[in-house]
């Protein structure tokens, strides 16, 4: 699949510029690194939901472990940084196989309640085990550690701006992994299952295992966010694995438009900036947050992203005026 | 190959509780031909055509496929070992270019070997190449870049086929090809069957009888579940049962 979109194969160069930029337009890198934290878990929500149609309330189950799991190994087995956030990724893909390899067992309402009542368990499992996740008062004093490789201090990451850095890094390399993925012969033949399952069997894939496989992408990358969340609040609160936070993501995919990579960075950064001024003008804020997610799905059903694409659209039309040809090919390709 | 037959039924049978729907029945498709099923409704063709696309488990009998026996092979593994089938209601990936169509279709006999997400596309040429040379074979190059679900009902049954074609097959399994085509857009359908039983061996499930009689080599009429004739079209055309059994249902 050619990587289409009015940002032909540039849409890393854009995140790169768009990371640059955010610190010094955001209030506090702090905000600016948490925007990036859940971009990166509504990436991997967009590919199971814009790209294998796969409606997943189980994001939460992933998120939640990887900052649980990362901050043990830091605060018991003396693990560093880039070890935890290793056991994290780890932790993440093999969750997210065993949730997926259930769950697909069934499709349409009944898959999504299987990662609903998957969520509850794990959420369930958090707040007994409180000896090890501390249950409802979360998990206290995680960690920051340096960036270390082979015990060479390479950048110490307590201050919020060489934090945001690091995170930025790693957000930049999911973005590409991202794209990467659903440009090889994996990601189409996702793209293909999503449309029509029967004619993807028909030709000689077997679906299953594709929507697995998306399923442990995802969850890997979830994982590494949540691990990089309680980083940040060096704290693993007991919401990271709440059924709230699955919505909290998917309602962040969906905001930002499902099928394209830049839109979950536009609906995460909306999500807490919109968030994070609205709480502090009516402690009911979510109800706005309700009223305008109805408007998006209503109204702009490829959503902020697909706004976005549209008005560029509309003018660069203005701008060409009638030159171009009208039966040019209007291709249908998953834009990036 | 010594064994003149690239699909054999032996006593394949498809109960639905009570109701027999393919009763015991025995088909035997020859190298290189073009095959038809024929007979009226409910005789059971569909259902035959479920076991042997591995839609259905076969309630009784087997399925031998160069002699190698599929009865319950699932319907995906089926194309690694050379089947393809096209579907009597269109179903193709109606949001992706055709061009895109014809490429997961070329991809698909990779099987389980697609899950690669390190690599792009570009990187299986070949996959590419096969879905250009189909679009070129059936007339769509001019169509690459257009939606499947865009095309016209006649292009979108001819992609059907093509569809089937990219899995390199040897046997193409079609379940009534010009379903719900306009008369005009038939005669491209045949000739392009016709052309396809000279390098494949087909096996067609039809119900309009010009077609049959025209591109057949041989054709398998069924009525109520069980072979009621099998032979070339003017055998069948003037045999007496085979118009009973059409007239009994009209009348």
């Amino acid at each position: 699949m050619v990587p289409r979109s009015g940002l032909p194969g540039g849409s890393a160069a854009v995140v790169a510029v768009i990371l640059v930029l955010m610190p010094l337009v955001l209030p506090s890198s702090t905000m600016a690194t948490e925007i990036l934290i859940f971009a990166m878990a509504s990436l991997a929500c967009n590919l199971l939901l814009g790209y294998g149609g796969l409606l997943s309330f189980g994001q939460g189950i992933f998120f939640g472990s990887g900052a649980y799991l990362s901050s043990l190994v830091m605060m018991h087995a003396g693990a560093g940084l880039i070890s935890a956030l290793l056991t994290a990724i780890a932790s993440g893909a093999v969750l997210a196989t065993l949730v997926g390899a259930l769950a697909i067992r069934r499709t349409g309402i009944y898959f999504v309640m299987m990662t609903l009542a998957f969520n509850q368990t794990a959420y369930f499992i958090a707040y007994t085990l409180s000896d090890w996740t501390g249950g409802d008062n979360g998990l206290l004093d995680v960690p920051r550690p340096p960036l270390a490789l082979f015990g060479a201090t390479l950048a110490d990451l307590s201050g919020a701006t060489a934090y945001y850095v690091f995170v930025a890094v790693l957000f930049l390399l999911v973005f590409i992994a991202t794209v990467t993925v659903i440009s090889s012969p994996f990601g189409s033949t996702l793209i293909g299952v999503r449309e029509n399952e029967a004619r993807a069997c028909a030709v000689g894939y077997d679906a299953r295992n594709f929507k697995i496989v998306a399923f442990a992408l995802s969850g890997a990358v979830t994982a590494l966010a949540g691990a990089l969340y309680a980083m940040l609040l060096n704290f693993a609160p007991l919401e990271n694995i709440q059924l709230s936070m699955s919505e909290n993501i998917v309602v962040m995919t969906v905001i930002g438009g499902t099928g394209s990579l830049l839109g979950s960075l536009l609906g995460a950064g909306s999500w807490v900036i919109i968030s994070d001024i609205l709480a502090e003008v009516w402690p009911r804020w979510l109800i706005l947050m309700g009223g305008a997610l109805i408007l998006i799905v209503l109204f702009l059903r490829g959503g902020l992203w697909g706004g976005v694409e549209s008005l560029m659209q509309r003018f660069s039309h203005q701008n060409k005026g009638h030159q171009g040809p009208d039966d040019a090919p209007d291709e249908k390709d998953e834009s990036v | 190959m010594t064994d003149p037959c690239i699909l054999k039924t032996e006593n394949l049978s498809l109960s639905y509780g009570g109701f027999t729907a393919v009763d015991k029945v025995n088909l035997q498709v020859k190298h290189k031909t073009v095959h038809s099923v024929i007979g009226p409704n409910g005789a059971g063709k569909t259902s035959l055509f479920h076991c042997l696309t591995g839609g259905r488990r076969p309630t009784g009998g087997r399925i031998l496929f160069k002699d190698e026996e599929i009865t319950n092979k699932s319907a995906h593994a089926r194309v690694g070992s050379g089947m393809a089938r096209s579907f009597q209601i269109t179903s193709l990936f109606q949001n992706l270019t055709v061009r895109e169509n014809l490429r997961l279709a070329s991809q698909g006999r990779d099987g389980n070997r697609a899950l690669v997400f390190w690599r792009s596309v570009s990187a299986r040429g070949e996959h590419q190449a096969l879905a250009d040379q189909v679009m070129e074979r059936l007339g769509l190059t001019h169509k690459a870049g257009v939606a499947a679900g865009d095309l016209s009902h006649g292009q979108q049954r001819i992609l059907e086929v093509g569809m089937a074609l990219c899995g390199k097959p040897a046997l193409l399994l079609l379940d009534e090809p010009t379903a719900g085509m306009g008369v005009n857009d038939i005669p491209m359908m045949t000739e392009l069957i016709a052309e396809l039983g000279k390098d494949y061996s087909v096996l067609l499930i039809e119900h309009n009888m010009g077609i049959v009689m025209s591109i057949s080599d041989t054709i398998t009429v069924m009525s109520r579940g069980n072979v009621l004739i099998e032979g070339k079209p003017a055998e069948i055309r003037a045999d007496m049962r085979v118009r009973e059994a059409y007239l009994g249902e009209v009348a």
